[in-house]
């Protein structure tokens, strides 16, 4: 089978390959030729190595010491943590239901109640919990992006 | 040494200790990942570290014959995602409240993420010029030196398909190099 010769573009996506080091000796010996035989692939192979080698030269910073001693606890306390917001949660519900029953049953569903009374309670119960829900969702998202939260007052 | 996926397996067992080798192996990386990202150390470090607890309760979806770091950063990825989207939200809501214009710009700060180097400058403010597919991609290979393999792994794409979205990527980034050093 008759091998067909690279184009430029094939050319120039391969370069990508030449200086990641990711070719196989074939293909880089075919790119190589080309390189040889085309002063526009040619320039744009040393654009690309410019680029590699600034990228090279970035040098990341480095996290002081101190911040990678206590890393794995925290990684550690979120474990516990979640399992312990699950069996918080399983139990929180259990005991929401059966209270919300407790109240249904001895207070709402008792004759004895005054009616106006029932619909106090019910619209003060339902206020709390959607002001209870409603702070308890803005205090988690801004916790979420709160930059100052590491900060101790 | 035990290999990354021997511990996964000791850690579907339970074994919660052993879970911290492979954070100490792989925690810098991740810092580092979560940084390009975040753009400031305290939220990469909370970021990285609540990427490693979700991956510690995923760990029974990870499949063995794959490799741990590339699924982590799938996770650590997403991780990312919804904390720039949430804070870009509130910083969206305050300034809207406040009537003021947005003051954290996305790019800020590269003095808290690379040594100081006038040239690192231009080419990091370049790189948060190109669109996410492409800075992610080129970040994936020049600061977390992944190969095609793991970059294929990592973005979910064939390797095939690698090589020349390097290409396309780094080719928008020369531009825009060259656009600021005019």
């Amino acid at each position: 089978m008759i091998k067909q010769k690279l184009t430029c573009e094939q050319a120039q996506i391969r370069i990508m390959g030449l200086i990641d080091k990711e070719l196989s000796s074939d293909q880089e010996m075919e790119l190589m030729n080309h390189l040889k035989t085309c002063p526009v692939c040619q320039k744009k192979y040393e654009a690309f190595v410019g680029l590699k080698n600034e990228a090279k030269a970035m040098k990341l910073k480095k996290l002081p010491e101190i911040y990678w001693d206590d890393y794995w606890d925290q990684v550690y306390n979120r474990m516990e943590r979640g399992i312990g917001w699950i069996l918080f949660s399983i139990g929180l519900i259990l005991l929401f239901m059966y209270g919300s029953y407790e109240v249904l049953h001895d207070f709402f569903m008792n004759p004895a109640k005054p009616l106006l009374l029932k619909i106090g309670v019910g619209i003060f119960s339902g206020g709390l919990v959607v002001l209870f829900v409603s702070v308890l969702r803005e205090k988690l998202m801004v916790r979420g992006v709160d930059q100052y939260r590491s900060v101790k007052r | 040494m035990a290999t990354d996926q021997e511990i996964v397996i000791a850690c579907r067992t339970g074994d919660k200790e052993i879970y911290r080798e492979l954070v100490e192996r792989y925690k810098v990386r991740a810092y580092y990942a979560a940084l390009m990202y975040a753009k400031n150390r305290d939220d990469a470090l909370d970021l990285s570290q609540e990427a490693f607890y979700r991956a510690y309760k995923a760990l029974d979806s990870f499949d063995t014959d794959k490799n741990f770091y590339t699924w982590f950063y799938r996770i650590l990825k997403n991780v990312c995602i919804n904390f720039v989207t949430r804070k870009k939200t509130h910083n969206q809501i305050s300034a809207d409240r406040e009537e003021m214009p947005e003051l954290v710009s996305g790019d800020a700060n590269p003095e808290e993420i690379f040594e100081s180097n006038e040239q690192a400058k231009i080419l990091w403010q370049a790189i948060n010029q190109l669109k996410e597919k492409d800075r992610e991609i080129i970040i994936l290979k020049e600061f977390q030196e992944m190969s095609y393999q793991e970059i294929a792994e990592a973005l979910d794409i064939p390797q095939g398909s690698v090589m020349s979205r390097l290409f396309y990527a780094r080719k928008r980034l020369l531009k825009e190099v060259e656009h600021l050093n005019d």
